[in-house]
């Protein structure tokens, strides 16, 4: 036998009912404005850049690559990568005589994208670079 | 202890009888309560649309198949925004059929009537900012239609459009006024409106000593009332939403359709059907701009005849004039809608 | 009060639930964002089983909208097919050059190849100018068999317009004879069912049964032309049709009109291997008749007993020769090899001096180009041939060469 002295009311279930629904109700709402709200569209932007022929880009040399933001660097390993972006808050870095430097806060990285000084506390994310068939460079974003 | 906002919204009691559904159908208060969904879910509408020709049917069709639930934000926002023309409508022909137009309120009668015009022009802006071929022909002759008053018209016409004719720069006009400026109106002259009602006393009731029925509910009774018509309003706008999507088409192409199936808004289908009798200016300004200077004169025809003794009940005798007035007028309208409809190809 | 606010929270709860069902019911849209266009498209989420088009048209490049039209962002299919352009079929006359049109694409210039759209819309296919012309002047319409009036206007040519014409014999001709030129409708049977445009040709025909095939070949069988050659004969007496009342089954006995021998490589050969690009599409000129254009004869490909065939040697890897071998790779053709070439300088790809032979005058080896069948052949030069150099027309090489039917 349930106890007396605590009895579900038929009138405090109903009420339970009643701000569960509500509640219940308002949580979905809230649901739905969260994923809507949190939607994104097609990315548009291209993920890969064909950069022309190898040759353009010989031996000791470290070319920037301004519609990829990046840089492409040519060594005795071969070909290598870097991402232009501070990797601190997004601005451009410039290519320097000692590496690469930040014009909005001051980081400083050295030519293989390493951190010199600076707020930024991350190196120069590397890309990958590869030669294709025709002999052209293909510089991957992602 | 000094009331708080919330307490200022309602009185602490209001008369029981004019409380009851069957005298105010309610209509005023739903039309707040759309109000604030047709605002809250169009600036959620705003945050995908892009107000450019090339974009703007195309930013509504990926709302409408891709955000999640955009569709229902969308739908949502289109039926709150009929259905607020529809209430607003509803309010008027109350508020004339239960005379409660007499002073003192009949700057507030007014100010409702300048927020029914504000409503038409919101939902028109906003049928126009969908730039796709369903709207195409409307706009056209919408603003042809500013054209052909004289004096103004052309003027009026370039202020509206931004340029010989209509695109990108009627566009985003549009969408200024309908998210800027119309809405700047609507909130300032709404909230005259309501004030006003506060200040002329509440709902148009009897004299106290006249009132058959001295009963009164609560400020909190009131509010119950408002709560659950407020969640059977949402219930049908959901369900609206869910079944019959807000129309959609192709953008507006350059190259031009014929304007064949085009349909003024339902709402404009009155107009649209005055304009097949003869020259723009007098058929689709004059008249419809004579309909509303009738309505607007209203509370000043005869008002003697009209005694504060009859308010607060449906069709009192005195005010049988303009009853009859408004009642002929508004059965032409929907005549004139009707025959609007009938007339599509099938 | 108490059992309304019950009422409508339980069913606000349950219209909640619904939305989030309707949600769900919502297709997953799979989207491809062409390099051509740089647009997002989501047709592929109901057409991702549909296979490429061809080699030469890969969807990830061209994506679906720009040959089509459509709208590329709706999953609803009424208003995602709403702006279709053609229907079915792009390629239709009336918005070919909207769908197949561009300097880079089928309306460029000749000099690089890429002036289909121009050459097909003159040609005796599409405008039946010479069809007109032939029965205009047959009726005392006309004074002679210049063309004057094509299906469409274009180029110098009025539009034929049946019910101007005063003649009743031409008038029904303009309502019985007109089922085949590229903007026609085929007639209503089955065997004749065919697209418009450049779909008539290289798109397999549109079947009954929705299983249409999404596809741009090259490789022609005779088949494909036989939608509207050799379907019966067009009389003047009556001013109408009369369809084949057979079933052509067999190609030798059957296939062609009972009124001509043929020689093997006309049965066995299709349609395609001899009659070249210009033939069959036109070469951008209004013709008066068929007769003017086509120009392939038996040596063009035999020679004659003084000259072998003309040939070129592919020297530029952009050759026309190799874009066709690479379009239908029926042959491996590569710089460097030499094929016949006809007298207006078009390649025959599919047709290559044999290396390597001793003999005084080379053997050829042709790839026919829809099953890709090698044959092998002499030149009539060095042979027991007994032509006259003067008459070198079809009809003199039958008289030893056609098969007995």
């Amino acid at each position: 036998m349930p106890p007396r002295d605590n009895p579900l009311t038929r009138r405090s279930f109903l009420s339970l009912v009643l701000k569960g629904s509500l509640a219940g109700s308002a949580l979905i709402g809230l649901g739905m404005l969260v994923r809507y709200l949190n939607f994104q569209s097609e990315e548009s932007a291209p993920s890969q850049f064909d950069l022309g022929p190898a040759s353009d880009f010989p031996l000791g040399s470290r070319l920037p690559v301004p519609q990829a933001q990046a840089v492409v660097l040519h060594t005795d390993q071969g070909f290598s990568a870097y991402s232009l972006v501070c990797p601190h808050l997004g601005c451009l870095v410039n290519l320097t005589s000692e590496g690469f430097a930040c014009p909005c806060h001051g980081s400083r990285f050295l030519p293989d994208g390493s951190v010199r000084n600076g707020p930024a506390s991350s190196p120069l994310t590397a890309l990958r670079i590869d030669e294709n068939a025709d002999q052209h460079l293909i510089l991957y974003l992602h | 202890m000094r009331p708080s906002f919330y307490q200022h919204l309602h009185p602490p009691t209001i008369p029981s009888a004019q409380a009851r559904l069957r005298y105010t159908l309610g209509a005023g208060g739903m039309a707040v309560f759309l109000t604030l969904v047709v605002g809250l879910t169009g600036i959620l509408v705003t945050f995908y649309y892009v107000p450019t020709p090339e974009q703007a049917a195309k930013s509504i069709q990926e709302l409408t198949f891709l955000a999640p639930f955009g569709w229902l934000m969308r739908n949502l926002h289109y039926w709150s925004a009929q259905l607020l023309v529809l209430v607003v409508l509803l309010h008027l022909l109350r508020v004339v059929f239960t005379g409660a137009y007499l002073p003192p309120r009949r700057l507030n009668y007014l100010l409702g009537l300048s927020l029914l015009v504000i409503c038409l022009f919101m939902d028109f802006t906003g049928y126009v900012l969908r730039w796709d071929e369903g709207v195409h022909w409307a706009l056209v002759a919408g603003t042809n239609l500013v054209k052909s008053i004289p004096l103004i018209g052309p003027g009026l016409y370039t202020f509206l459009v931004g340029s010989s004719q209509p695109g990108a720069t009627t566009l985003i006009r549009f969408y200024a006024w309908h998210l800027f400026g119309l809405t700047i109106l609507l909130i300032g002259i709404g909230g005259w409106h309501l004030f006003r009602v506060r200040r002329d006393g509440g709902i148009a009731v009897p004299p106290p000593e006249l009132r058959p029925d001295a009963a009164r509910i609560p400020r909190s009774e009131l509010v119950r009332r408002e709560g659950l018509a407020m969640l059977w309003a949402t219930l049908v706008l959901v369900g609206l939403s869910i079944a019959i999507p807000a129309p959609l088409a192709p953008s507006i192409q350059e190259a031009g359709t014929s304007a064949s199936e085009s349909l003024a808004p339902w709402f404009f289908l009155w107009v649209q059907e005055l304009l097949k009798l003869g020259d723009p200016f007098t058929f689709g300004v004059l008249i419809p701009l004579g309909v509303l200077l009738l309505l607007a004169l209203v509370p000043y025809f005869s008002p003697r005849r009209l005694s504060p003794v009859e308010l607060g009940r449906w069709f009192p005798a005195g005010g049988r004039n303009i009853q009859i007035l408004v009642g002929v007028l508004s059965g032409a309208i929907l005549l004139l809608t009707l025959l609007a409809l009938l007339a599509l190809p099938h | 009060m108490r059992r309304h606010l019950l009422l409508v929270s339980l069913l606000l709860l349950a219209i909640a639930g619904l939305a989030l069902w309707r949600q769900s019911r919502l297709p997953r849209a799979i989207a491809i964002t062409p390099t051509l266009t740089g647009q997002v498209e989501y047709c592929l989420t109901c057409h991702a089983d549909l296979p490429e088009i061809s080699q030469s048209h890969p969807v990830q490049t061209f994506g679906c909208v720009l040959c089509h039209g459509g709208e590329p962002l709706a999953l609803d299919a009424d208003l995602a097919h709403s702006t279709l352009r053609g229907g079915s079929n792009p390629s239709d006359l009336s918005v070919v050059e909207a769908s197949c049109g561009g300097e880079k694409c089928h309306s460029g210039t000749p000099q690089v190849f890429r002036d289909h759209i121009q050459r097909v819309t003159t040609s005796v296919q599409a405008t039946y100018a010479g069809a007109i012309a032939q029965v205009r002047y047959a009726f005392g319409a006309q004074p002679d068999l210049t063309a004057r009036m094509g299906i469409y206007a274009i180029d110098g040519l009025t539009a034929f317009d049946p019910v101007q014409e005063i003649s009743p014999a031409i008038q029904a001709f303009g309502l019985n004879c007109l089922f085949c030129h590229l903007s026609a409708q085929p007639m209503p049977s089955q065997e004749y069912d065919r697209w418009g445009g450049c779909a008539a040709c290289h798109s397999p025909a549109p079947s009954r049964d929705d299983t249409t095939v999404h596809k741009l070949t090259t490789a022609l069988p005779y088949t494909q032309c036989n939608k509207c050659h050799n379907r019966g004969n067009y009389s003047l007496a009556d001013v109408q049709f009369h369809p084949r009342p057979d079933a052509p089954v067999d190609r030798l006995h059957d296939y062609y009109q009972p009124i001509a021998e043929f020689t093997r490589c006309e049965w066995t050969l299709d349609c395609a291997d001899c009659h070249t690009r210009q033939e069959a599409m036109g070469d951008g000129h209004i013709y008066n008749n068929k007769k003017e254009i086509q120009y392939i004869r038996c040596r063009t490909c035999h020679g004659t007993l003084n000259s072998l065939p003309l040939t070129t040697t592919v020297s530029d890897p952009n050759d026309l020769a190799l874009r066709m071998a690479f379009l239908d790779p029926v042959i491996d053709l590569k710089v460097g090899d030499t094929i016949l070439v006809t007298d207006k300088g078009e390649p025959l790809w599919n047709i290559r001096v044999m290396p390597g032979i001793g003999n005084a005058t080379p053997t050829y080896e042709l790839f026919s180009k829809a099953a890709g069948q090698r044959f092998t052949f002499r030149p009539v030069m060095g042979s027991a041939c007994q032509q006259d150099p003067d008459q070198q027309e079809a009809r003199y090489c039958h008289e030893c060469h056609a098969t007995q039917r």
